[in-house]
């Protein structure tokens, strides 16, 4: 069985304060804090890449964990920010990180659902291949194609990167299914063609019409109730469609983890960021739910339970 | 369908949780001078295109600023 037990992290260290720019955007606190649900956003180094974010974020999984590196087999990176389009990252994570030669490595190119589709590829490839040790990443350094001056996109996203740790192992969070889509005639309402820009009221509409829909399928698939899942740990898209979802699934908010005023829409590391935290603290039997959604228009659910 | 009201409007409003009080605002004035914000509006749009089955482009919008002018959108489009 293959489960999650471990996730590194890392959140750069400088963070640009939206609270300076409510002038320059004609806009105020409470719709800052509120409404979009971010204060300040991370940004990396200008030189750095995402493979170095991967890098320290990996660093942080050792300092948790007693890992071998020799016992890696397979490291996935999910980022459509790559150091180059050609190689892929993993491979420039791969000579970094010095793992073993029969490592498999690939990326993974895909957006805010990226974390759970990935969930679901890494899982099968390991079992598929009787592999007991494998890396998942996500970076995704949106600083390197935000236009600072766009109202739409330059509030929100912030730069990060995790690894989540998957095993072999009796004890970790273990993935009892998984739901995926995509509605492809709408990808020019989130593209970068130069810049990022991003159609905010046609991509709300994608996500308020299709998240609960998508999580309402999967829990019947699995002969699950919305009262029998602890946590949600939906894309931290912004505070108001996290609310949104929320509203329109009937969630008890208490159980809704919400977190992103210190670092902003860190893409396909919102949901492992958030996980990390909690990881320890989640029981035996308990149950989570994961949403992922955005880019392409793509999205994907997954339930998780601790054994 | 046909005749959609002001209340009906005001009632998908308030189901979607956008406003406290969906009594207090004027029919006549521009939403977004009521305390609705940008992301709300979109809510508002939104939660209308449901409610009525329609569909409403980005380049109608600006003629949809009040609530009476809504009305007679969705009167037209049902």
């Amino acid at each position: 069985m293959i489960a999650i037990t471990k996730i590194g992290t890392y959140l750069p260290e400088k963070k640009i304060s939206n609270l300076d720019l409510l002038d320059k955007f004609d806009t105020d606190e409470g719709f800052v804090r509120d409404k979009i649900g971010v204060v300040s956003r991370t940004r990396k180094q200008p030189a750095e890449k995402a493979s170095d974010l991967c890098v320290k974020a990996f660093e942080d999984l050792m300092s948790k964990s007693e890992l071998n590196i020799d016992d890696i087999e397979c490291c996935l990176v999910v980022t459509q920010n790559p150091d180059f389009n050609i190689p892929h990252t993993s491979a420039i994570v791969h000579g970094a990180l010095n793992l073993p030669e029969n490592c498999a490595c690939f990326d993974i190119s895909l957006g805010c659902s990226g974390y759970v589709y990935s969930l679901s590829i890494v899982t099968a490839f390991m079992q598929a291949n009787g592999m007991s040790q494998g890396l998942l990443f996500t970076a995704d350094p949106y600083s390197e194609i935000i236009d600072e001056n766009d109202k739409n996109t330059a509030l929100i996203f912030g730069d990060g990167a995790t690894v989540t740790l998957l095993e072999s192992a009796k004890e970790g969070l273990v993935a009892l299914g998984f739901e995926f889509g995509s509605k492809g005639a709408g990808y020019k309402n989130l593209i970068n063609d130069g810049k990022l820009s991003m159609n905010g009221r046609a991509v709300f509409n994608f996500t308020a019409a299709t998240i609960p829909v998508s999580v309402n399928q999967l829990l019947e698939k699995l002969n699950l109730t919305k009262e029998q899942i602890d946590r949600w740990y939906l894309h931290q898209g912004s505070k108001y469609i996290v609310d949104t979802i929320t509203m329109r699934l009937g969630l008890d908010k208490d159980k809704v983890v919400f977190d992103m005023y210190e670092y902003g829409n860190t893409v396909s590391s919102s949901i492992p960021l958030l996980l990390s935290k909690d990881l320890e603290n989640i029981n035996a039997g308990e149950k989570i739910a994961l949403s992922g959604f955005g880019v392409g228009l793509s999205w994907a659910s997954a339930i998780l339970e601790m054994n | 369908m046909s005749n959609v009201t002001a209340e009906q409007i005001l009632a998908t409003i308030e189901s979607a949780k956008l406003v406290k009080d969906v009594n207090v605002l004027d029919q006549d004035k521009p939403l977004r001078d009521q305390g609705i914000d940008s992301l709300d509006f979109s809510a508002v749009l939104f939660n209308i295109e449901e409610a009525f089955g329609i569909e409403i482009p980005d380049s109608d919008i600006d003629s949809l600023q009040t609530i009476n002018q809504i009305v007679l959108y969705v009167n037209a489009k049902v």
